[in-house]
């Protein structure tokens, strides 16, 4: 792709402000939950009780460590500003029917779609990084320290596939009318089928074979062998794979949301709420 | 004369019931077609069903399927609650519906008790979802060993979460941002009411949360009806916990109707 291709005719400059400032405004005006009493309840807290739910169901069926579920809601709680954030920063535009002026301006699509994405991504991140933390004050929660730093490279990766799995939710905002409740179903469905609260290997085998092309699995898998010091070779290739996986869906993302807003053109659709 | 006529024509106290059973069956009718409430329903306590009936397979299999089958049920009735009763207020008044319903010739906590208790109804539908997955996916044995018990323990926990969500509602509106409330308040009561976890394995400091919250109740009376045991106990604590919040429910919904009233606040957004 060239780069006029990639930047558009205004160039790099033009492309860096859009994905930047105006994916930080899109942020602050699209996100629901940015105000600290919607937050903390929110982002923080729900999180911390999600932790200590499946951590007690664990403790309860004896199915696996503490261990276990810390790593995976911690790393799974990430996907709720990917999946919910990245729904309403693509499709709250038509909610609150600032789509259409949008998508009236020549500036870069790619630019507007992916500057959605990196303040949600930082958010995932945040979200993981407190899910951890109090895990290992109050559950006593202590992954190996040599890994610490590949552990967090899992999360980012994590958190930016589960952003390209919401920009393709997001996308999808765009024609649907409720998308809010697809985001729903797919937030509560990556728990059971990428191997969060249940072991992979007790999933039937066609579950199974969908949580490869999932965001999280990858991630969450990498996560557990880290935290338990057998990072090396087996870790990075499922980091690679994580990173493959969001690619790919913010690629369909991109492709759906180009779709939409062409058909939208033509169909009036914007409008319709 | 019409039934409707002849009800409208009744004293106020004998018209009470069926303002409260009209704002009940009119509730269920529309919360049983919203998509967001059958998820909250029927998808949600399927999955969590689902992840806590195959963490037992693979576990220890200390406890029985059923047990996890009727836990999720209830928790798919705290979440109709807890996200559409929390809101009840506000969401009256951001449909302009509020001014109208507090000047209406009945008491509106009536009117509010209505909707929370419709809105409980429709959590029944996890309920069966989850029996039915259990003895379907999981092909659990689901024989009920007192069937009437059961259907009685299932209708006083259904009253006495509608009745602890018109606590919430009344409560909840004071704070403008009621629903991040709703969405933090899911997780930590399904746990220290021992809806998927026995309660002897959470710290001793919880079991008084357990204690005044109706579902620990419900579910133990459940329990003991659908597995064998002693429901009857429970069912009296649970109807206890619902005569306390029917009376700390009135007396808020009077706090905040006055309030409104006296600030000129009914309409506010």
């Amino acid at each position: 792709m060239s780069a006029v291709a990639l930047t558009g005719r205004a160039g790099w400059d033009h492309f860096w402000r859009v994905f930047l400032i105006g994916g930080l405004i899109s942020y602050r005006a699209l996100f629901y939950w940015i105000s600290p009493w919607q937050y903390i309840p929110t982002m923080l807290a729900a999180p911390l009780f999600q932790i200590l739910f499946f951590v007690y169901l664990g403790r309860s069926t004896g199915v696996g460590s503490t261990s276990f579920f810390v790593v995976g809601n911690s790393i799974q709680i990430c996907s709720m500003a990917g999946i919910y954030g990245m729904t309403m920063a693509i499709s709250n535009e038509r909610q609150f029917q600032t789509l259409s002026p949008i998508l009236a301006t020549p500036s870069n699509r790619l630019a507007i779609f992916l500057g959605r994405g990196l303040p949600v991504l930082i958010t995932g991140f945040q979200t993981t990084c407190f899910g951890f933390l109090v895990s290992a004050l109050i559950l006593g929660f202590r992954p190996d320290p040599g890994s610490l730093p590949l552990l967090a490279v899992a999360v980012v990766v994590t958190a930016a596939s589960c952003t390209g799995f919401g920009m393709a939710l997001g996308s999808v905002g765009l024609r649907v009318r409720d998308v809010f409740l697809i985001s729903n179903i797919a937030y509560f469905a990556v728990l059971l089928v990428c191997g969060v609260e249940v072991p992979l290997s007790q999933l039937p085998g066609g579950v199974r074979a969908m949580a490869q092309f999932l965001p999280l699995t990858h991630g969450i898998a990498a996560g557990r062998l880290l935290a338990a010091g057998r990072g090396g070779g087996t870790a990075v290739a499922d980091i690679l794979l994580e990173l493959a996986v969001g690619v790919a869906w913010a690629a369909f993302a991109y492709l759906l949301f180009r779709y939409f807003e062409r058909s939208g053109r033509r169909t009036g659709a914007f409008d319709r709420l | 004369m019409s039934a409707g006529r002849a009800a409208a024509q009744l004293g106020p106290p004998l018209r009470w019931p069926r303002v409260l059973v009209v704002g009940w069956f009119y509730q269920l009718k529309m919360q049983a077609q919203s998509g967001f409430m059958i998820m909250t329903a029927l998808v949600q306590p399927l999955i969590f069903a689902t992840i806590a009936m195959a963490d037992q397979q693979a576990g220890n299999r200390s406890l029985p399927i059923l047990f996890y089958a009727l836990g999720a049920g209830i928790m798919g009735i705290w979440s109709t609650v807890v996200f559409g009763c929390g809101g009840v207020i506000s969401w009256q008044r951001h449909q302009g519906m509020l001014e109208p319903l507090v000047m209406a010739p009945v008491p509106f906590v009536l009117v509010l008790m209505g909707i929370t208790l419709g809105t409980a109804t429709v959590g029944l539908y996890s309920m069966g979802a989850t029996l039915l997955w259990a003895a379907v996916v999981f092909r659990a044995h689901v024989q009920l060993a007192d069937p009437l018990a059961f259907i009685l323990a299932a209708v006083v926990t259904v009253v006495s979460l509608g009745l602890l969500g018109l606590v919430m509602g009344s409560s909840f509106v004071l704070y403008r941002n009621s629903n991040s409330i709703s969405n933090m308040l899911e997780y930590p009561v399904w746990l220290v009411t021992g809806l998927l976890v026995p309660l002897s394995l959470l710290p001793g400091w919880t079991h008084p949360l357990a204690y005044v919250l109706a579902p620990t109740w419900g579910v133990q009376a459940l329990r003991a009806a659908a597995l064998g045991g002693q429901p009857l106990p429970d069912l009296g604590w649970c109807l206890l916990a619902s005569l306390a919040y029917l009376a700390l429910g009135v007396w808020l919904v009077g706090r905040v109707e006055v309030r409104a009233r006296s600030a000129a606040t009914l309409t506010f957004q």
